[in-house]
C-alpha cells in the first residue's frame, strides 16, 4: 500500500511538472524549496534551480510525451502541443532580425548577414548593461556532439564579429545546442537552412 | 507544512484536469534483414501452468531477434527443443522450470527458478539467454537494457527499457535538451549532458536510487562523457579555453586534465580497453577519428575514408571501432577493424547516427533520424525498434547488474 502511494505521488508530481512545461516556464524560477522538499521526500530528487527530475529506477513512470519530428507540430499523437508555440525543435521564436543563418558546414558569415550583426551590435554598444546570449544552432544532420561543437563555432563568429563592431566581450555569452533545438522540424533543405542559425538573445 | 499541502492539492487539481498526457509507449521490434529460414531451428512448446506471462512466447521472440536461432511451432521435427511450466508455488510466487533437449531427446538443459510474479518476464529472458548460449557459444543480449533520449521541442526525457524495448521507464524528465547518455561500466550509473538552467552540464545519475551529480558545469560545452573501462574517470569535452578540448577527470579527486591542444575542434572521446582515447577532431581539415595515449600526447589518425568520420564507439574487446560516416551527403555506421585496419560501412539510413555496441560485442544499436535500429557487427541481420514516440542517443547496457 506505501508502495501504491509513493507512485502515485510520483505520477501526480509528474502531472505537477507537465503542467508547469505547458505554461512556457522552463526556466525553474517557480520550483519553490516547499516543492522541492515535497517531491524529494517521495523520491524524485530535483535540484536548485533546474527544470529536470529525475526517479529511482524502480518507480521511473513508463510514460512520456510523443514528438514528431516529421510533421511540424510538437506533442504529436500524445496532445501534447503547447499553444502559443509555432515552431516544432521548442526554439526561443525570436524575431527574424536576430537570427543569423549560415551555410552547410559552415561557420562562415555571410554578406548578407552583415546588417542583422550590426544592428545588434549598436543596440549593444548603445546600452552596456545589455547582456545578450548567441546561441548557436546546426541542421540535424551528423553527428549530435560534433554537433554542438560546430554550433558553437558559428556562435563565436558572430561574437568575434560583434566584437569588431566595438561590443565589449562581458555583454557577450555563447551557448550552443547543436541541432536539439531546431528552429523547424522537417527534412528538406529548407528546413536544414532555416536550423543552421545562430540566435541573438537579449 | 501548509505549503505542502498547498502543493498536493496543487497535484490533485492537475491530475484531475487531466493536464498528465498518458501514452503508452511499447517499443517493438521487427526484423528487417536476416536470411529467411537461416538460424537454428528449434520447436518451442507454450508453458503450462496458467501464468500471467506467455513465457514461450518471449522466449520465442527473444530467439527470433537474435538472427541466429530460429524458432519453430511445438511439433515441428527439429534437433532442439525447449518445454516449461509456468506455476505458482515456491517461496516467491512461481516456480518457473524448463528444459532443453537435442538430438533424439537427449537433456541440455534442464532448470527451474523460483520467482514473485513481476519477474516472470525477466526470467523469460534469462531462459533465453541460457539457451542461447548453449547453442551458440556466445553470451545473449535479452536479459541486457538499453538507455535513449526521446521527447523534444519542451520536454525531453531520458528512458531506460528492456532490451526487446518492453518496459521503457522515464528515470530523468527535463524542459531542456538532454543528450549523449553513457552507462558506467557497472551498468549502475548513466552520465549525461543536460541543459538544465539553459546551460550544458555533465551530470551522473544512480540509475537506482536517482540520485545525481554535477560532474561538470564549466563555462562553454561541456559535453560527450565517456567511462573509462575501470569506471574511475569521465572523459569529456570543455570550450573553456576557447575551443572544444578533451579532458579526463578522476572522479574521486575531481580534477579534470586536458589531453589534447589544437586549434580544431576535439570532441566525442571513448577509451580503449587499454587506456587510450579515441575522439573526433577536424584538425586536419575534415572531421576524423584520431587516438591518442592516456596521458594525451601526438595524435595517430584513425580514419581516411571519406570526409567526415566523427562520433566513435568501442567494441567491448577493443577490436573495433564504429562511427557516423558519411558518403555522398549521405550518414551511415561504418565499422573500423583495428587489428586489420578493414573499413565497412554497415547501414544505409541517410541519418544513421550515435551507434553503441551490446554488450557481448555481436550488435551495434543506432538512431535512424529519431527511431532506433540494431545491426549485426557482420551486417546480416538487423531490427528495426519501432517506438510510439521518437528515440535517438541509444546506448546498450553493459552485462552487471
Amino acid at each position: 500500500m506505501q508502495h501504491i502511494t509513493r507512485n502515485l505521488i510520483a505520477v501526480a508530481a509528474l502531472a505537477l511538472l507537465a503542467g508547469c512545461a505547458s505554461t512556457g516556464d522552463t526556466t525553474g524560477q517557480d520550483q519553490t524549496g516547499a516543492q522541492q522538499d515535497a517531491t524529494t521526500e517521495q523520491g524524485i530528487t530535483a535540484q536548485p534551480g533546474q527544470d529536470a527530475y529525475s526517479y529511482p529506477y524502480g518507480q521511473a513512470p513508463s510514460q512520456y510525451d510523443t514528438y514528431d519530428t516529421t510533421g511540424g507540430t510538437a506533442g504529436g499523437q500524445a496532445g501534447g502541443g503547447r499553444p502559443g508555440q509555432a515552431v516544432a525543435g521548442g526554439g526561443s521564436a525570436v524575431s527574424a532580425d536576430r537570427i543569423v543563418y549560415f551555410s552547410f558546414d559552415s561557420a562562415e558569415i555571410l554578406p548578407e548577414s552583415q546588417a542583422i550583426i550590426s544592428k545588434n551590435a549598436r543596440v549593444l554598444t548603445g546600452n552596456t548593461r545589455i547582456i545578450t546570449q548567441l546561441e548557436g544552432h546546426t541542421d540535424e544532420r551528423g553527428s549530435r556532439e560534433y554537433n554542438i561543437a560546430l554550433g558553437e563555432r558559428r556562435a563565436n563568429a558572430v561574437r568575434q564579429a560583434m566584437i569588431a563592431m566595438g561590443v565589449s566581450p562581458q555583454q557577450i555569452r555563447v551557448v550552443s545546442y547543436g541541432e536539439e533545438r531546431p528552429a523547424t522540424a522537417g527534412q528538406s533543405e529548407q528546413s536544414y537552412a532555416l536550423n543552421r542559425r545562430v540566435e541573438i538573445v537579449y | 507544512m501548509r505549503s505542502t499541502a498547498f502543493k498536493l492539492l496543487g497535484l490533485i487539481v492537475l491530475l484531475l484536469v487531466g493536464r498528465f498526457t498518458v501514452a503508452q509507449q511499447p517499443l517493438t521490434i521487427d526484423i528487417t534483414k536476416g536470411i529467411q529460414g537461416s538460424g537454428i531451428p528449434i520447436a518451442i512448446a507454450p508453458f503450462g501452468g496458467g501464468a500471467p506471462e506467455d513465457i514461450a512466447g518471449i522466449i520465442a521472440a527473444d530467439l527470433q531477434r537474435t538472427g541466429k536461432i530460429a524458432p519453430q511451432p511445438p511439433g515441428t521435427r527439429t534437433d532442439y527443443s525447449v518445454t516449461g511450466q509456468a506455476q505458482s508455488g515456491g517461496a516467491r510466487g512461481y516456480v518457473v522450470q524448463f528444459q532443453l533437449a537435442g538430438v533424439q531427446g537427449a537433456p541440455l538443459l534442464n532448470l527451474s527458478f523460483d520467482v514473485p510474479p513481476n519477474q516472470l518476464r525477466p526470467v523469460a529472458h534469462r531462459i533465453s539467454d541460457l539457451i542461447y548460449e548453449k547453442l551458440t557459444g556466445e553470451k545473449g543480449l535479452a536479459g541486457t537494457r538499453i538507455a535513449y533520449i526521446a521527447g523534444g521541442g519542451g520536454s525531453w526525457y531520458l528512458v531506460v527499457a528492456d532490451a526487446d524495448g518492453q518496459n521503457p521507464r522515464v528515470i530523468l524528465r527535463s524542459g531542456q535538451p538532454l543528450m549523449s547518455p553513457a552507462w558506467s561500466p557497472d551498468g549502475g550509473k548513466l552520465a549525461y549532458v543536460s541543459f538544465e538552467g539553459r546551460r550544458p552540464q555533465i551530470i551522473v545519475q544512480d540509475v537506482y536510487s536517482g540520485a545525481r551529480r554535477v560532474v561538470s558545469a564549466a563555462p562553454g560545452i561541456n559535453g560527450a562523457p565517456s567511462w573509462s573501462p575501470n569506471g574511475q574517470r569521465l572523459a569529456f569535452t570543455l570550450s573553456k579555453d576557447g575551443n572544444p578540448e578533451i579532458y579526463a577527470l578522476d572522479l574521486a579527486t575531481q580534477n579534470p586534465v586536458r589531453l589534447t591542444s589544437s586549434s580544431a575542434i576535439d570532441t566525442e572521446p571513448v577509451w580503449l580497453p587499454d587506456g587510450s582515447i579515441v575522439f573526433t577532431s577536424d584538425r586536419g581539415g575534415s572531421p576524423q577519428l584520431y587516438q591518442i595515449g592516456p596521458g594525451g600526447g601526438a595524435a595517430q589518425r584513425l580514419t581516411f575514408e571519406g570526409d567526415y568520420n566523427a562520433r566513435p564507439t568501442v567494441s567491448p574487446d577493443g577490436r573495433y571501432i564504429a562511427m557516423v560516416h558519411r558518403r555522398g551527403g549521405r550518414f551511415h555506421i561504418a565499422v573500423l577493424d583495428l587489428q586489420t585496419r578493414q573499413f565497412r560501412v554497415l547501414t544505409s539510413g541517410g541519418l544513421d547516427e550515435s551507434p553503441s555496441f551490446a554488450p557481448n560485442g555481436k550488435m551495434i544499436i543506432y538512431s535512424n533520424g529519431q527511431r532506433l535500429t540494431a545491426v549485426s557487427l557482420d551486417g546480416s541481420v538487423k531490427q528495426d525498434f519501432t517506438l510510439r514516440g521518437n528515440g535517438r542517443d541509444p546506448v546498450w547496457a553493459p552485462y552487471g547488474r
